[in-house]
């Protein structure tokens, strides 16, 4: 593989060193390109107390194209589908190569906060988010305190 | 002379010399209460070559000029925090020194000679995340922000391909009508480049020195914690197992029975031909294609 671009091997050593409270993101030993990731559920979510094991990977051209990012932990959310991907604007048309690691990840741990139904990838969940949100989000807290908790 | 005469009089000296480049907000009883102006650098009226900018705000308190104004600058652009610094302790300085006479015009030239003598961004590219060195080139957008002409042609290249492969891929009556519109990639303001003159420029000279990748302890302490968390979730049932749900998206279509999951301890690996194949790549898509199919199969009978 090409040398690692000196933007990533920035990023990395921006966020080991002032590291985003309630993220940690963490290169692979064999490749520098694909990222461990942990997102805390964010308070008065009903993913509080949850973490969020995720995967990211930096593309060839990152940061032109954007980083691939999914949900590796089960997670009951209108816009995260069952097989982990996200319904997020910047990870595809609203990409910008202004944005970072860190701000990706902030978005994702934004969007556990606010949920949008009406956008959905998850059709079941986004159904029931809308017709009893309370049922939802029982749900919701129930898949992060049975799949999400840390040893 | 009252005091009200002596601020009246100063701002219309302001307003004769700096004429739409300042503005006065006045309060209800008609008392001049904020002095606004925008300042560039001087370069002889060549706006291409004005690469800073901050605006001052200074509020003028009852007594004024007796008493200081409070002094803010705000939206700086080009200006990193310890120009800005610098900038607040030089306009202490001249406040106290010119307390009790007007100094509203000293602020405003102080901050200009500033940012003459420094009128290159003190900011990062924010594509490359690198500073500017003497000698690179370098373009500030309409809306005042800064890359590397080498960069900034990257992200226009790019953003154009993209745009264009999308537009391929639709049917002809969804085809945009309007064409590729370039946008800054701070703040997405429309901008109009000349992509080819950007791209003949040299890259940054701070990115030529490449530096090695370096595991660290900490970050092999971080590894390890990763990985527990890992097994962890996994031994209680919460990792998604991709290869199961397929399947069992797949059997909706044909017999709604239940799978059992698939057996995969494995934490999803890092190598390239893994994350291609079957976690991120095109696999995944297609995957989520025939997902897509079976959910409105089943949702149709």
């Amino acid at each position: 593989m090409a040398a690692l671009p000196r933007r990533i091997i920035k990023e990395t050593q921006r966020l080991m060193q002032e590291p985003v409270p309630g993220i940690s993101a963490v290169p692979d030993d064999s490749n520098a390109r694909y990222f461990h990731v942990i997102v805390t559920g964010p308070e008065d979510s009903p993913f509080e107390g949850g973490l969020f094991k995720l995967e990211l990977f930096l593309p060839e051209d990152y940061p032109m194209s954007a980083p691939k990012v999914r949900f590796i932990t089960k997670i009951y959310h209108p816009n995260i589908d069952r097989l982990g991907r996200i319904c997020l604007d910047i990870l595809k048309d609203k990409w910008s190569p202004a944005l970072q690691i860190r701000t990706v990840l902030l978005s994702i741990q934004a969007l556990l906060s606010a949920p949008n139904p009406d956008d959905p990838l998850a059709n079941d969940v986004a159904e029931l988010w809308k017709v009893n949100e309370s049922e939802a989000i029982r749900n919701a807290k129930e898949w992060t305190r049975r799949y999400a908790m840390g040893n | 002379m009252s005091l009200n005469e002596r601020v009246q009089e100063e701002l219309e000296a302001l307003e004769a010399i700096l004429m739409d480049d300042i503005s006065i907000i006045y309060n209800e009883n008609g008392c001049p209460e904020l002095v606004k102006s925008t300042i560039f650098p001087s370069t002889a009226n060549e706006v291409d070559k004005q690469y800073v900018c901050v605006t001052l705000e200074a509020k003028l308190p009852d007594g004024y000029p007796d008493c200081e104004p409070i002094v803010q600058l705000r939206n700086p652009r080009g200006l990193d925090d310890s120009t800005i610094n610098n900038l607040y302790e030089a306009i202490k300085e001249k406040c106290s020194e010119f307390l009790g006479q007007p100094v509203i015009f000293e602020l405003i030239e102080i901050i200009r000679e500033s940012l003459t003598e420094s009128n290159l961004p003190t900011c990062q590219c924010a594509v490359c995340l690198y500073g500017f060195s003497d000698g690179d080139s370098f373009t500030k957008t309409k809306c005042f922000h800064y890359f590397h002409s080498y960069c900034l042609a990257n992200h226009l290249i790019t953003t154009k391909r993209h745009f264009q492969e999308e537009q391929d891929k639709l049917p002809a009556w969804q085809k945009s009508t309007k064409g590729f519109q370039a946008s800054c990639p701070v703040c997405r303001e429309h901008i109009n480049c000349d992509v080819e003159e950007l791209s003949s420029a040299a890259p940054p000279k701070e990115l030529e020195n490449a530096q090695n990748f370096e595991v660290t302890s900490d970050l092999r302490h971080l590894q390890e914690r990763m990985k527990q968390l890992f097994t962890y979730q996994k031994s209680r049932g919460g990792i998604i197992d991709i290869e199961a749900e397929e399947n069992k998206l797949l059997l909706i279509t044909e017999s709604n029975g239940d799978t059992p999951p698939a057996d995969n301890t494995e934490d999803p690996g890092p190598s390239l031909s893994n994350i291609n194949e079957s976690v991120m790549g095109d696999g995944l898509l297609s995957r989520g294609q025939r997902y897509n199919n079976c959910r409105l199969n089943s949702s149709g009978r």
